[in-house]
């Protein structure tokens, strides 16, 4: 039972953080109904952004600043920062195609995605990076329910997930630009004519996305503390893999699917293959597509005729 | 019968005016002009009479073993490349997990002709079983994503493509139920080595020469198969799937089952080159099969056109030279200025603005030169970096600090910021910084890039997929579309 | 011929046809018309399969085709043309008539591979059965204008070219939705004609959609009438055009007093 209870709770933290990759994909195909394939490098620069703010601040081991309070700088410094790459990215690469066909966007964000991994390469050299947590939060600290533990990193990082996408909510129904992203989503030119600046809402979106994304790559690092220019490939994957399970372009949907696939995979490694456990989300995936083809939270799309 | 009869009546709005509106567009000056006119005026026949002439000749003549080696890559990439533009090109399927179905062929054929699992099936069986049976996964994976539309497509073939890596890389101990010992079926990160050569009829394949000779014909068989089904009725009912896959239906196209079909051959295509590649290779490693090589594919078949063959042809030259030019300094160095002045003068738009720009590149040089030896800034000697020719040449010149990646590092991102700001910047603005950016693209190179042929490589591919997209989606070969959003 | 029985389509709480009886016989020339948002194109998609009916049914010769798939329902014999023209733009004019031969065509890939007689022989069939089809309409579609990409062509070109792609999947029902829209007078009186000749000449049933009443006058055999999803008047062009509920549906309530 205690085993279970671990893996929940690993399955649940490691899910926040594909939820909110997942999300950026989802509010960027809502808006735009294009699959920003560079998600998961916004997200590897996102996990940059915030070892390096780590080191400018002295970290790990000499930081001049409280736990806390560099914990929250890395974070805000990587999401704005993220965020501007992803509102640069949809100027340069996105918005020259916004009238072409479906696939030019796609193939765009390709070329992005492999920009983004080799320019990392380039300059943060092929080297894996470390936040090396544990040198600044005791693996020790934490508290337990009978036999589960969980720790401070993964709490942090827990309750952090779930306020982002509390926020990210809040954002979505309650601000002018959330509504009008919203707008935009249902019918675009009908939008455009009610006098939406369509691209300011696409620039905050992108803000937005990457931001999010870049709380995810921080989060990653804090968990699992390894940094690299490719890493992003397999969490971009999980995440765009989520965004489809739950309904791609729906935000609880997104949110749903990437806990789902985090607890998944978190139970397939415990109990049944560690060295196969993305056959098995492959495998949910298809169950997804074969069983609720427009997701769990997708609606039934009308076709136009 | 198609008579140039004159239309009673022409006026503005007519059809004869629309039509040749296209025509007037596609006029266009400089180097894309060449392209246009010579994809317009020399007939198909020709080109492929002269490729055919080539490849025969380079066969006959050329024995430097090195030179054949890319020759027979390449024509493994062109296959593959052609295998692609039928899933992409033709039917307009964004199939990401392509490579797996070639790292399939590859290993099928690994497992059955190698000591591997002490498999050594004649070649005249195991190569067509393998395409069978890849053709059978490639209808497998397409399955779930019949229904939906190309987005869903996308991600599961790229998932598929990291789970078939996954696969292979993990089952290297797979223990099986009732018995002690795991098995190694896959060798893991180490591959198999010593596969079987081909053996058809009678004849055992011994040098990468027999092997040219034998992709020669695939590619030829493959080249005659592919372009009659693109004129005829498969062809044609691709073609509508891919414009408007709801009218193809309301004609009585199955949609499904032609995109599905499409999918099968391409995956069909991979496997059959995977087998030749694996024999070539004599040895099989995951780390061929992944992501750099589908961004590679991906970028010929778009480079040269989607949909077009001759553009998958020079695609996937461009995209198969490209690397092997770039890992040699000389000749990179060499096309890179090549390149680098071409589009100095294409953007200068007249030759006597090509020469202030030129004159101010050099004079940048120099009072960088300059000012750096007068604050006596530690440099690389040339001695160590000035190696071929161009380099030696620049070595008066440029300079090159000695900490070339922090220097080289530093310019890079500078570079892109301010190629992303010329994009957009006002013509007043964009006059000053082209020889701005042609001098920091220069200090890179040599600094920076030269040093990192891999890295470059795919910073060249992905740069040009984003640029390609914006300028030219068509691609080179490929014709104009129009689209209805 | 072609029955709908107690069709009712459905979005969610709109309802966008409800209880629709209809009935078109072998050789007619039925024409549905009705203010925008009628329900008229939803009634075409219900029919070809796009849609699948919320309830009722849809027969052809007796036989139900609802809820079958588009491609289906074009094989058992209804072809149709599409309000916004849906042409296949990037390929040939010939092209697009020829692609409409898939469903009777046999060879396959291999046979087209390798270049297999029969292949070859079917392929000159399929392109002299496309000419003929394009010659229905004089020299509109003919000549030099058989290897221009469709979208070079003018509206009513595209129009035409569209009625000839239907025609190529060998209909018993051709089902036209507003063939005669942005098309000149002189234009209209020519898809008029053409609507006329297909049914002699090519012995099809015909249900159109159409705005333009000088069209809906000169071929119909039958006019219905729909509002809001409901048929409100069915019959001869001269008793459903003085149908005093169809005058408020397109005027607005209280017209038809005033006149």
């Amino acid at each position: 039972m205690s085993y279970l209870g671990q893996q929940l709770v690993n399955g649940l933290t490691l899910g926040g953080v594909y939820a909110l990759i997942a999300l950026g994909y989802s509010l960027v195909y809502g808006v735009l109904q294009i699959l920003n394939f560079a998600h998961g490098d916004v997200y590897m620069v996102g996990a940059f952004l915030g070892y390096f703010v780590e080191l400018a601040l002295g970290g790990p081991t000499k930081s001049f600043l409280p736990v806390p309070l560099m914990i929250f700088i890395m974070f805000a410094v990587s999401m704005i920062g993220t965020g501007l790459l992803g509102i640069i990215i949809e100027r340069f690469a996105y918005r020259p195609l916004r009238k072409s066909s479906r696939i030019a966007p796609l193939i765009s964000a390709l070329g992005v995605s492999i920009l983004l991994q080799n320019a990392a390469q380039l300059l943060f050299s092929a080297n894996i990076r470390s936040y090396d947590t544990s040198s600044f939060i005791p693996s020790t600290l934490g508290f337990s329910i009978g036999d589960v533990t969980v720790d401070s990193v993964r709490l942090t990082v827990l309750i952090l997930a779930f306020v982002l996408m509390f926020a990210l909510s809040r954002w979505v129904n309650k601000t002018q630009v959330g509504r009008a992203m919203r707008a935009i989503a249902v019918d675009r030119d009908a939008a455009v004519m009610m006098g939406i600046d369509i691209d300011k809402v696409i620039r905050w979106t992108f803000f937005v996305s990457a931001a999010l994304a870049a709380a995810a790559g921080v989060m990653n690092g804090l968990l699992l503390r390894g940094v690299s220019s490719g890493m992003g490939f397999v969490p971009g994957l999980k995440g765009f893999t989520a965004a489809v399970i739950g309904g791609i372009g729906s935000i609880p949907g997104a949110m749903a699917g990437g806990l789902l696939l985090g607890v998944v995979e978190s139970l397939t490694q415990g109990y049944l293959s560690t060295n196969f456990s993305d056959f098995y989300t492959f495998l949910l995936l298809i169950a997804v597509m074969l069983l609720r083809p427009n997701g769990l939270f997708g609606k039934k799309a009308i076709v136009k005729a | 019968m198609t008579e140039q009869t004159t239309p009673e009546n022409l006026g503005i709005g007519t059809d004869e005016w629309v039509a040749q509106h296209e025509k007037r567009l596609s006029r266009r000056a400089g180097l894309l002009g060449i392209v246009d006119f010579l994809n317009q005026k020399v007939s198909p026949l020709v080109r492929y009479l002269l490729l055919a002439i080539f490849a025969v000749g380079f066969g006959a003549l050329v024995h430097n073993l090195y030179l054949l080696r890319i020759a027979a890559n390449l024509a493994v990439f062109l296959a593959l490349t052609l295998g692609l533009n039928v899933v992409m090109g033709f039917a307009g399927l964004l199939d990401l997990g392509f490579v797996a179905f070639f790292g399939f062929g590859a290993y099928a054929y690994a497992l059955t002709s190698s000591a591997q699992l002490n498999q050594h099936w004649p070649t005249y069986l195991s190569v067509p079983a393998i395409v069978i049976t890849t053709a059978f996964l490639g209808y497998l994976v397409s399955l779930p994503s019949r229904r939906l539309f190309g987005d869903y497509l996308a991600i599961v073939t790229l998932f598929f493509g990291q789970v078939f890596i996954q696969l292979i890389i993990s089952s290297d101990s797979i223990t099986f139920p009732g018995h002690e010992d795991s098995v190694d079926i896959t060798g893991g990160s180490n591959g198999i080595p010593g596969l079987d050569q081909f053996k058809l009829f009678g004849y055992t394949f011994k040098t990468i020469t027999d092997y040219y000779w034998l992709l020669l014909v695939v590619v030829a068989l493959l080249l005659v198969a592919i372009t009659r089904v693109d004129r005829t009725r498969v062809g044609r009912a691709w073609r509508t799937v891919r414009e408007d896959p709801l009218a193809s239906q309301s004609m009585g196209i199955k949609v499904n089952n032609l995109k599905m079909l499409a999918f099968i051959v391409g995956a069909a295509i991979a496997g059959l080159c995977g087998t030749i590649y694996a024999a070539i290779q004599n040895a099989v490693f995951i780390n061929g099969f992944d992501m750099p090589l589908l961004t590679l594919i991906y970028a010929a078949v778009i480079l040269g056109g989607s949909g077009s063959i001759p553009g998958s042809i020079l695609g996937a030259f461009v995209m198969s030279v490209l690397p092997e030019i770039l890992r040699v300094q000389n000749y990179s160095e060499i096309l890179f200025l090549t390149v680098l002045i071409l589009a100095v003068a294409a953007l200068s738009k007249g030759w006597k603005r090509f020469g202030f720009n030129a004159s101010l590149v050099i004079l940048l040089g120099l009072l960088v030169k300059v000012i750096s030896s007068a604050l006596s800034l530690a440099t690389t000697p040339t001695s160590t970096w000035a190696v071929g020719p161009v380099s030696k040449a620049l070595k008066y010149w440029l300079l090159m600090p000695a900490n070339r990646i922090l220097w080289g590092n530093i310019a890079f991102v500078l570079l892109i910021a301010l190629i992303a700001n010329y994009s957009i910047a006002k013509e007043r603005v964009k006059f000053y910084l082209l020889p701005l950016i042609a001098f920091i693209a220069i200090f890179v190179w040599e600094v920076r890039l030269v040093i990192e042929p891999n890295t470059t490589r795919q910073l060249i591919i992905g740069m040009m997929l984003v640029v390609l997209m914006i300028v030219r989606p068509q691609g080179f070969l490929g014709k104009t579309r129009v689209e209805v959003l | 011929m072609l029955e709908i029985k107690k069709l009712t389509m459905q979005f969610g709480a709109l309802k966008s046809i409800s209880d629709l009886d209809i009935t078109v016989n072998k050789g007619e020339i039925v024409s549905v018309i009705g203010p925008n948002g009628a329900g008229k194109t939803t009634l075409f998609n219900v029919v070809t399969g796009i849609y699948k009916p919320t309830e009722g049914d849809v027969l052809l010769d007796g036989k139900s085709i609802a809820g079958k798939d588009p491609a289906v329902v074009n094989r058992l014999g209804i072809a149709r043309t599409f309000q916004n023209v849906r042409l296949f733009l990037n390929m040939s004019v010939i092209e697009n008539v020829m692609a409409a031969t898939y469903a009777q065509t046999k060879s396959n890939i291999f046979s087209s591979a390798l270049g297999l007689p029969a292949s070859r022989k079917e392929e000159k069939e399929v392109r002299a059965k496309a000419e003929e089809l394009l010659s229905f309409f004089g020299t509109r579609l003919t000549g030099y204008r058989w290897e221009q990409p469709a979208y070079s062509l003018s509206y009513a070109n595209r129009r035409r070219l569209e009625i000839a792609r239907a025609l190529a999947t060998n209909p018993k029902v051709l089902l036209l939705d507003e063939p005669a829209a942005g098309m000149n007078p002189k234009e209209t009186q020519e898809i008029t004609e053409v609507i006329g000749r297909l049914r002699s000449e090519k012995d099809l049933t015909i249900l159109v959609i159409e705005h333009d009443m000088h069209v809906v006058e000169g071929i119909s055999d039958r006019v219905i009438a729909l509002d809001h999803g409901v048929k409100i008047a069915e019959g001869s062009f001269d008793s459903v055009a003085t149908h005093p509920d169809v005058v408020e549906a397109y005027l607005g309530k209280g017209s038809a007093d005033r006149k």
